[in-house]
């Protein structure tokens, strides 16, 4: 296969942004497209070239194949990366791409078959004899049927779209008086997020761990595993915060984990970039739950334990090379990230799209922000509310927690609300600190995670707030006419209307 | 000069007093302990304030009347007067879930689905619309128990940030 030399990032925001900074520094050229909404997003200055492709809502642009392969023909693109989410786990896209002779950066459409459906992925590994939660392996027509299901297999339940991830489309469902609303928010926002509105039931298992396996593999059938990243600490499904190495895994458990994860991929003959999610019970046993067949939004996590650029792996295995190691290196150091997302915690989460009038991010020794964010930039309410990725690595778990929270303390995000005290408060949790925290620990804590007021900090804010109140009071008084002693009409002349300076001429 | 400051849930303002030094300079008084601050105004809304050798980097926030004030990773919000300004806002009443409740939009963003019917008797915590922003949706409920008296939300239709949608009696 010959070398790639220009890439079309078929994604937006900080994603965008990260692909498009690997590229720029092996040479290679980078094509952005946009939405409507998106013209003045950091992602199409990062990139050479910039097409249109579309309205703001992204089943009108970012996941119209034809627009995306009619901007990778326009720009002479050889290669387009797909990202995560919109058609990074697209098959059809990706005989689209074949088809017009242009590399995809990611796995052949077949694996992205075999696991891509999340129902047909599980009867899969039955197959290839990987332990999976119990559940349909097909998804449910009807809500009738979804309901006897349920109560066959007991509650609670997980409703989860079968066309992807991200938390779109997944409701748990503790009982019947839920179930109808849980099936239809999940139903719609599976048709909105992935076009398909399938969805199927899992069993949901008691106090869980979210862990899972980044898998690497080339096109001379070498596969690898890059450890694990623990990803139980989340909120309606969405991922909040991610570490690696996991607190809970052993040595043992983690060749295990891996060794199963490397035959997943085996199984489906897969090429480049994977993910192998499972859950982990109380006992410690683990269970296969899904494969995302595309680079992950946590994967910043891995390259800082790992050493590796994983975008940079990506573009390797697309260009035909070999995987350059063999074997899961062991992890060094402990690295955390958590998402910074355009929302308000004390508003149940409610998005705070709008636009960001002040910023400043953390910098510092092991810190790195991934965003697509600016100062004057207005984050549009179509996409997904997180605004940057914050990961940072220590030698130790204890010090990548301090390093985290010193980082997050640095970080300022003003006009728009964000999570960055939500995120402080979990980093500060014993439960977090302690490192055996299960998939419902943010659920379950959301009280305590509010944060407790410092009393003192509170006065030092009202002394604060009286003197901004005085100082603005001030400001106003001076661009008030007539407001302040002394003040002479002259040096106010530019301010004062002519009607009001004739009237004053008239009274004098 | 005396402002009444009151946080966002409380039920008593506090009242600090503030005496100009000049420049940035400012003796305050709050809760009984007087402080000599010198406080530098920068662009952005922040503020360096020192503070008996301690530094305090305070970031603010406008939002209408009320001020967010960011101060060592804690976030409080005042609604801050002088008395001037107090004696104006005397007989505004006073927010409660009684009577007539209005839900407006939170954000900007779409509506997907209307729940309820004008007519309709609800519960409180009942779901009355659900809108979609930001690829999620969010169910908006009813404050209280009421009936369902007027009914602005319309299924598809794009809204704006505080936009009327519902109004439950």
């Amino acid at each position: 296969m010959p070398k790639i030399r220009k890439v079309l990032v078929a994604n937006r925001g900080e994603i965008a942004i990260r692909v498009m900074r690997t590229c720029k520094e092996l040479g290679i050229a980078t094509v952005a497209v946009y939405s409507e909404a998106d013209r003045s997003a950091l992602h199409v200055r990062t990139a050479d070239q910039a097409f249109f492709v579309g309205p703001p809502p992204s089943r009108e642009s970012y996941l119209v194949q034809e627009r995306i392969l009619e901007a990778a023909k326009q720009s002479g693109a050889d290669a387009i990366h797909p990202g995560y989410g919109f058609l990074s786990e697209n098959a059809s896209f990706v005989r689209a791409c074949e088809a017009a002779g242009i590399t995809f950066i990611g796995p052949p459409a077949s694996a992205m078959d075999a696991m891509g459906e999340k129902t047909r992925a599980r009867a899969n590994m039955i197959k290839a004899g990987v332990p999976v939660v119990p559940g349909t392996t097909e998804p449910i027509a009807t809500e009738a049927e979804a309901r006897d299901y349920a109560q066959k297999i007991g509650f609670p339940v997980m409703l989860k779209a079968a066309g992807g991830g991200g938390g779109k489309g997944m409701r748990r469902v503790e009982g019947l008086a839920d179930f109808e609303s849980a099936w239809r928010s999940a139903k719609s926002e599976a048709l909105n997020a992935f076009g398909n509105d399938a969805v199927y039931i899992e069993k949901y298992l008691e106090k869980p761990h979210h862990v899972e396996i980044q898998v690497f593999a080339d096109s001379h059938g070498n596969v690898i595993h890059l450890n694990e990243r623990e990803c139980s600490a989340q909120r309606r499904h969405q991922k909040v915060v991610e570490e690696t190495p996991s607190p809970i895994l052993t040595p043992e458990m983690r060749a295990k984990m891996g060794e199963v994860a490397v035959k997943a991929a085996k199984a489906v003959n897969y090429v480049g970039a994977g993910t192998v999610e499972f859950l982990v019970d109380v006992h410690r046993n683990f269970y296969f739950l899904e494969m995302n067949t595309r680079l992950q939004v946590e994967h910043p996590v891995t390259e800082w334990v790992t050493g590796l650029d994983l975008v940079a792996l990506q573009i390797k295995v697309a260009e035909g090379e070999k995987l350059p190691l063999l074997q899961a290196p062991t992890p060094n150091g402990h690295s955390i990230e958590v998402r910074v997302y355009a929302e308000d915690p004390s508003r149940n989460f409610m998005p705070s799209p709008g636009k960001i009038t002040y910023l400043r991010v953390p910098g510092g020794p092991n810190v790195r922000d991934d965003s697509g964010v600016f100062p004057g930039y207005t984050v549009p309410n179509f996409y997904d509310p997180m605004i940057s990725k914050l990961s940072v690595w220590a030698p130790t778990r204890q010090e990548a927690i301090a390093r985290a929270q010193r980082a997050l303390g640095e970080y300022v995000v003003k006009g728009i609300t964000t999570n960055i005290r939500y995120l402080k408060a979990i980093l500060a949790h014993p439960e977090f600190v302690g490192g055996d925290y299960d998939t419902g620990f943010l659920g379950r804590e959301h009280t305590p995670l509010q944060g407790v007021e410092d009393p003192k900090l509170t006065d030092m804010a009202l002394l604060a707030g009286a003197v901004h109140a005085y100082q603005r009071d001030a400001k106003r008084a001076k661009t008030l006419p007539g407001a302040k002693a002394g003040a002479s009409d002259a040096a106010n002349q530019g301010r004062i209307s002519p009607w009001r300076l004739a009237l004053r001429s008239r009274r004098r | 000069m005396r402002y009444f400051t009151k946080q966002q849930g409380q039920k008593e303002a506090v009242p600090v007093d503030l005496e100009p030094l000049g420049g940035d300079r400012f003796k305050l008084t709050v809760n009984g302990v007087t402080y000599q601050v010198d406080a530098l105004a920068l662009e952005h809304g922040t503020m360096s304030m020192l503070v008996d050798g301690q530094s305090y980097s305070a970031e603010f926030e406008e939002n209408g009347d009320e001020v967010g004030v960011l101060l060592r990773g804690q976030v409080n919000r005042f609604d801050i007067a002088d008395e001037r300004r107090l004696r104006l806002r005397a007989g505004t009443a006073a927010f409660s879930v009684e009577g007539k409740q209005l839900i407006t939009a939170p954000m900007p963003g779409k509506v997907v689905k209307v729940l309820v019917k004008v007519g309709d008797e609800v519960k409180e915590g009942q779901g009355l619309v659900v809108v979609e922003a930001m690829k999620m949706e969010n169910e908006l409920k009813s404050p209280k128990a009421g009936k369902v008296t007027e009914l602005f939300a319309k299924e598809g239709t794009a809204v704006e940030n505080n936009a009327k949608l519902v109004v439950v009696e």
